[in-house]
């Protein structure tokens, strides 16, 4: 019970000590900006924030501010490359499946995917011949 | 023929393999996974962690009485050299303008250490020294350098995991916050969107900011001296714009060196006989209890300011107002826009978490002036 009571004191006399001086600074701080006459002018949020993105860059290069750098090829970021790579084959496979039948992807007569060609022939089949109005 | 002393001097190191070593080598491996595969601390923790691990092979030649590792410690962490010179390169990488466009949320930094203090208490509760229990409370200040410089000289015999729990938790930001501010907020609160006011902060204010904190600070409370000094040298070479290859060095070159040093010495202190004992699991509890005491501390006060303000502060951004700048303030605007998109508060988090970084050196000094050590 000796140490609790100690303890208690420390944080009383601690915090106390911290907030104090804290304050005193508060007060300079705004002794000084008044004495530097700058004005304050309202911003939007989104100018605010990238500025503050900005700063928070800079400061990522400390060490304890926990963003490792990020994993490059050919310096273009690691997860950039990916996602380029990514939609190109993507891209690549769409081509393939709208080419002429002697390149698409699947084979005559599957229900996967129609080529252009098919899919021209499917509309034709389903297009109804017969004179509106009969 | 070889003869049996032959071999036995051959397999000498197989046959000082204690357990105490093995279970060490393990959690080397812990913090190089972490390191290297979770990205947690990788500047730091991955050379603590090769530290540990060399430390802790048999017969480790390191940490004889000459070692490397051993030189390394009395040259820089015996005598508090590397967290100093770190604090350099931060003050160099840090821009104090969001906190000096809204200097009230300097008091926001100081409800912040309040783990410091409560985390005091419990490590007193259970049967740690005065000195140890301030030592596991400075984890509270989030601040590893601090961290390294308070307990270095307060108990040198913790300075391992103290290290290791304070940059680990350091890393843990992101998961830690959230749930520290979802527990101690409504929804109606985090969606309290804040208005921005931009004040010209002039050159003369910023070059003038380091000079007078370091003024005040040194001499109210002189044991503060040490860090709030180096932390404001490296930001008043960044803001004079006079020095910008020292500058530029302090923040790089510097810091890294220093880093790879301060990492290898501090996992030179973990080895099995002095790092396997309850204490240690002890001290590793009650730093992340300190670390979550700090959020729930700057979230309540952020909530009085809030009612007294007549609901113009949103509450969270109390949780950012501790050392690990610039994460604590990327996690609050994170928290926020979970909320609603288009809340951004980065820039009032970003002024707390300032403010946390000077508060959580001055409750530094003003332990070790109430412990009347250091200086």
């Amino acid at each position: 019970m000796e140490n609790l009571g100690w303890g208690l004191q420390m944080t009383v006399l601690g915090m106390g000590l911290v907030f104090a001086l804290l304050a005193v600074l508060w007060a300079i701080l705004n002794l000084i900006l008044k004495l530097d006459q700058e004005e304050a002018e309202p911003v939007t949020a989104l100018e605010a924030t990238q500025a503050a993105e900005q700063i928070a860059a800079v400061a990522d290069g400390a060490v304890g501010a926990q963003i490792p750098e990020p994993a490059t090829v050919n310096g273009m970021r690691a997860d950039l490359v990916a996602a380029i790579l990514v939609a190109t084959m993507q891209h690549r496979r769409v081509l393939r499946r709208q080419a002429a039948p002697m390149m698409r992807s699947y084979w005559p007569g599957s229900q996967l995917f129609a080529s252009r060609w098919v899919a021209a022939g499917r509309t034709r089949q389903n297009n109804n011949w017969q004179p509106k109005g009969r | 023929m070889i003869d049996q002393e032959t071999i036995g001097l051959l397999l000498k190191g197989v046959n000082n393999v204690t357990w105490q070593s093995l279970v060490m080598i393990g959690v080397s491996f812990v913090l190089l996974y972490l390191a290297i595969v979770k990205d947690y601390e990788p500047l730091l923790l991955l050379p603590i962690g090769a530290g540990c691990l060399l430390a802790n092979l048999p017969l480790s030649p390191l940490i004889g009485e000459e070692g490397m590792l051993v030189a390394l410690y009395h040259m820089g962490v015996g005598n508090e050299m590397f967290p100093l010179l770190i604090f350099i390169g931060i003050g160099a990488l840090t821009d104090f303008g969001p906190l000096l466009e809204n200097p009230r949320l300097v008091l926001l930094g100081a409800a912040g250490q309040f783990g410091i203090f409560l985390t005091l208490i419990l490590a007193l509760l259970l049967g740690f020294t005065p000195n140890e229990a301030a030592s596991i409370g400075i984890i509270g200040a989030i601040d590893g350098p601090t961290s390294i410089y308070v307990s270095g000289i307060l108990a040198p015999h913790m300075l391992g995991p103290i290290t290791v729990a304070a940059y680990s938790y350091m890393s843990l930001v992101p998961i830690i916050l959230p749930p520290v501010i979802h527990l101690m907020t409504t929804k109606e609160e985090r969606l309290i969107r804040m208005p921005y006011s931009s004040r010209k902060i002039s050159r003369r204010t910023r070059i003038l900011f380091p000079i007078i904190v370091t003024v005040l600070v040194g001499t109210l409370v002189p044991f503060a001296t040490p860090l709030i000094g180096m932390l404001m040298l490296g930001n008043l070479m960044k803001e004079s714009g006079a020095v910008e290859r020292l500058t530029k060095a302090s923040a790089a070159e510097i810091a890294n060196t220093v880093t790879l040093f301060l990492g290898l010495a501090i996992g030179s202190t973990m080895v099995g006989a002095d790092f396997l004992k309850p204490s240690t699991l002890f001290i590793l509890v009650l730093g992340l209890l300190a670390f979550a005491l700090d959020g729930c501390a700057g979230v309540f006060f952020a909530k009085i300011l809030n009612w007294l303000s007549g609901g113009k502060i949103n509450p969270i951004i109390g949780a950012a107002g501790i050392s690990a700048f610039p994460m604590a303030a990327r996690v609050v605007q994170r928290v926020a826009q979970e909320e609603d998109f288009e809340n951004f508060l980065l820039m009032h988090a970003m002024g707390a978490n300032a403010a946390g970084q000077v508060a959580s050196v001055v409750a530094g000094g003003v332990v070790l002036a109430l412990m009347g050590a250091g200086g």
